[in-house]
């Protein structure tokens, strides 16, 4: 008798984290067939639309890129904590912390013009979403607090926070009642690219290219590495800790904020509870895809973006929300589970050997 | 014939990629006796319990219980068979009362907590073992918990008791109570193991002792009575390295490194260190030697600034760096290789260039941006010169071997031309190849003028290396040697901690 056991490889494979995208997403597309067989639609058309949708045409990418924009800010601004070992689960909250500076720029400088009130209210959500990363920064600088739990928390303080402002002292008068904000000025929204796509690509471009370039050809982002590898030889080396994990969680929450002030000003016309539609937890799953650096979290934020904007198109055609909702769940589980083996090589070995010496993981 | 032994592990091999952690290992066990098993870091003792207690099978060689061979293919079958292990890291459910851990896992499903509680009260009281079954765990001191542990092995049974250095967690006092335990169980017919490198311990507690050396037996079922504390230490420190010629000394000079009067908790906030003074000049190889344990970590990593002091003073060239950062300490010349390479020396999963350039990348910058071309230049020139054998300097260090990293790190550390060196452990699991290069390091910066402070467990390294010879026990400072001119018998006295009338520093 044989089992099988995932032995992790002295290196990942070389280009392999591509080459598990491609295998996970036919392996997806294959099983999402025959789901969509089984609830009556024809998988190539389906497909076709999705593709048609998200990639096919200039307006079909400024979807995809808008989309993309929210995703890939979360997603970088939880590699950067990730990339020395940390876990920023709050990018949810900073969003909407950041959206609420944002707001709060727009509703006091609503007579501003344009290029000032955009500066000020990006300004502004960037420090929204640093002020929520403070408390989680501080405790776990100084006294050690796990920031797992504290930044996950106070995602259901912002919300309750945001919900309690559209509800109350935000909400518009002639809302009819309804927890919204009034409309921005128009000189709040940023500027258009083409098609739907707005300044916000450049924004988030911009910002993950700085982070990259930061991240690998500074002695900042050596010094984060060395301290994610390992944090007693940082000490050694005279890398100071506690001004590391401050900066970093305080950047993270600063990127997840920008998201939020982007979001808004960029997509959305007015502060709503759904102003992140989940974006923060998505960036957890696109920084672990991108395992974890800028230039990886670029791409697969546009993968993600494509998923989701070709996703709600096929709802037009009839696929159910919740199959489309599936499929796209397929096609992103097929990317993660194949990028296992990036990292790990499967092997059968007889029944009853210990593996663990070579560093088997589950069998 | 003499009746068969509790334990039998018959000449036990056991090899892991690129190590033989077991070389024919024996242990003879006999029933109603408490049975060391002594050797150092890396002698292959927990591999060896590993392979009683189930968790690895043996590639050669035979388990068995009372004569009868075993093949245990995982550690439940082990339990099933009598055998108990306590680990070193607890096992128990913090929010679990002690009754409820000791019966976690065992094969009843109906259970009444009042009748537990009564029965695992019996148990532990039939062995000496004061417990208060209802309390929950986490309350308990690290002693409690770990009679929890020996209670959770003898509910179930066990007559082979393993015990891997059961008194690293325990204060004095508990450590003479666990002794006692021991005894009740011996008495009862069972069998203790009791791995440890503290030789009061052992001759404290202890019937007999099996001593194992790079993964072989070198003394097998020793009568402690009639062994002395001595004998025992010079056979696990044994003779591993070259008996190599002796470098000639140096006259020595000035001093580099001065620590007074230097007292530092250990890991687990215990008191470790003792009013240590020593001097370290310039040009002289200062030997700390010592069983394991007895402080000589904590020593180097405060003198490296990444241990504080609670009391004391550490002088550098007559600065005073008692509380000066590692990195300041790094300035002022002080270079230190670590006991534990990677982890602390060395960044895991991080590339040979990355690692190279720990002490100097600050040295490589233009603005606030890292100069690839000179970083690989400079790790190039580095591993050229210390003979570092490695695939892509790209490429993360976990593809090069042990006694590759340790000349990668030592050859960092040396580039510089340090003042003082302070290397702990240099040379400890490295090939014959390895322990010569780095020794050769060692020397010749001696000889260029640096001060070295070298801690060893390998008393033949000291002796061939050291110019003087200091001996830690239990935090202290206890003996001076020249190495010249001492009886090895002498040093393992005072490795015991039995002092020679004279020759205390």
């Amino acid at each position: 008798m044989k089992r099988p056991v995932l032995v992790r490889r002295h290196r990942p494979l070389r280009g392999g984290q591509p080459l598990a995208f491609a295998v996970g997403l036919i392996l997806a597309l294959a099983v999402g067939a025959v789901l969509l067989m089984a609830a009556d639609h024809e998988p190539l058309r389906v497909y076709q639309r999705m593709f048609e949708k998200s990639l096919g045409d200039q307006n079909a990418w400024s979807l995809t890129l808008n989309r993309a924009v929210p995703l890939g800010l979360a997603g970088l601004a939880v590699a950067v904590a990730g990339s020395m070992g940390l876990w920023n689960i709050g990018a949810e909250g900073q969003i909407l912390a950041g959206a609420m500076g944002a707001a709060w720029v727009a509703r006091i400088g609503g007579t501003w013009p344009g290029p000032m009130l955009l500066t000020g209210m990006l300004v502004g959500a960037v420090i929204g979403g640093g002020l929520l990363a403070l408390v989680p920064a501080m405790a776990r600088a100084r006294i050690g607090v796990n920031e797992i739990i504290t930044t996950l928390m106070l995602n259901e303080i912002a919300l309750r926070l945001l919900q309690w402002l559209i509800h109350g002292p935000w909400k518009d008068p002639d809302s009819y009642n309804f927890p919204l904000t009034p409309l921005l000025p128009d000189q709040a929204h940023l500027p258009t690219l083409f098609g739907r796509a707005h300044f916000g690509v450049i924004i988030a471009g911009a910002v993950i290219l700085v982070f990259g370039v930061a991240a690998s050809r500074t002695a900042w982002g050596y010094e984060l590495r060395v301290a994610g590898s390992s944090a007693d030889t940082a000490r050694y080396a005279g890398i100071s800790l506690k001004r590391k994990i401050l900066t970093v969680l305080l950047l993270s929450g600063g990127v997840a904020g920008l998201a939020g002030g982007v979001e808004l000003s960029g997509t959305a016309d007015r502060l709503t509870e759904g102003i992140s539609n989940g974006f923060g937890y998505a960036g957890i799953i696109v920084a672990a895809l991108a395992l974890m650096r800028p230039s990886g979290v670029a791409a697969v934020a546009l993968l993600f973006g494509a998923v989701q904007v070709g996703g709600q198109s096929i709802q037009i055609i009839g696929v159910p929300a919740s199959v489309s909702t599936i499929l796209q769940a397929f096609i992103l589980f097929g990317a993660i589970g194949a990028g296992v083996f990036v990292r790990y090589s499967l092997r059968l070995v007889p029944m009853g050997v210990d593996a663990s010496g070579e560093g088997e993981i589950a069998a | 014939m003499s009746q068969a032994a509790a334990v039998e592990l018959v000449d036990i091999w056991k090899r892991f990629p690129g190590v033989v952690a077991n070389a024919g290992a024996n242990l003879r066990v006999e029933r109603g006796t408490v049975h060391a098993v002594l050797g150092e870091n890396g002698a292959g003792k927990s591999t060896l319990m590993n392979v009683l207690s189930g968790v690895y099978r043996p590639d050669e060689g035979e388990v068995r219980l009372d004569g009868t061979p075993q093949r245990f293919h995982t550690p439940a079958d082990a339990l099933a068979a009598g055998i108990g292990m306590v680990h070193q890291e607890f096992r128990l459910v913090p929010s679990f009362t002690v009754a409820e851990n000791v019966v976690l896992g065992s094969a009843e499903r109906i259970l009444r907590r009042q009748d537990v509680e009564a029965r695992v009260d019996e148990v532990a009281r039939r062995f000496g073992l004061a417990t208060e079954p209802d309390r929950p765990v986490w309350q308990l001191s690290m002693g409690e918990r770990q009679r929890v542990e020996i209670l959770k092995a003898l509910w179930r049974d066990a007559r082979i008791l393993i015990l891997d250095e059961p008194t690293a967690v325990l204060t004095p006092n508990e450590a003479d109570e666990l002794g006692e335990v021991l005894r009740h169980m011996a008495d009862d017919g069972r069998s203790v193991i009791f791995i440890s490198h503290k030789l009061h311990e052992v001759t404290g507690f202890c019937d007999v002792a099996t001593v194992l050396r790079g993964g072989e037996t070198v003394a097998a079922s020793l009568p402690v009575a009639e062994t002395d504390a001595a004998t025992l230490a010079n056979l696990m420190v044994g003779s591993t390295s070259l008996a190599g010629e002796r470098p000639p000394s140096r006259t020595p000079g000035e001093v580099r490194l001065a620590v007074s009067g230097l007292c530092a908790l250990g890991d687990r906030g215990l008191p470790t260190l003792h009013d240590v003074d020593l001097e370290v000049r310039s040009g002289e190889i200062v030997g700390i030697a010592g069983v394991a344990g007895n402080g000589q970590r904590e020593l180097a990593q405060v003198a490296a600034g990444l241990r504080g002091a609670t009391a004391g003073s550490v002088h550098l060239d007559g600065k005073d760096v008692t509380s000066a950062p590692p990195r300041r300490r790094f300035g002022l010349g002080l270079c230190y290789i670590p006991e534990d390479r990677i982890g602390v020396g060395l960044a895991p999963r991080l590339s040979v260039v990355e690692n190279a350039v720990l002490r100097t990348y600050k040295g490589h910058r233009r603005g606030p941006f890292l100069v690839g071309s000179r970083l690989t230049a400079y790790c190039r020139d580095l591993v050229e010169r210390f003979g570092v054998r490695t695939g892509a300097l790209g490429d993360p260090i976990a593809g090069l071997s042990g006694g590759n990293l340790q000349r990668l790190l030592v050859g960092r550390e040396l580039s510089g031309r340090p003042d003082v060196v302070v290397a702990a452990q240099p040379t400890r699991g490295l090939d014959v190849q390895g322990v010569k290069a780095i020794q050769d390091l060692l020397v010749a910066e001696r000889d260029a003028g640096a001060a070295v402070l070298l801690i060893s467990e390998d008393l033949d390294e000291l002796l061939t290396l050291a110019d003087r010879l200091l001996v830690m026990h239990e935090g202290r400072i206890v003996a001076a040697f020249d190495p010249m001119d001492s009886e090895r018998s002498v040093i393992g006295e005072a490795m015991a901690g039995h002092l020679a009338d004279e020759g205390a520093a």
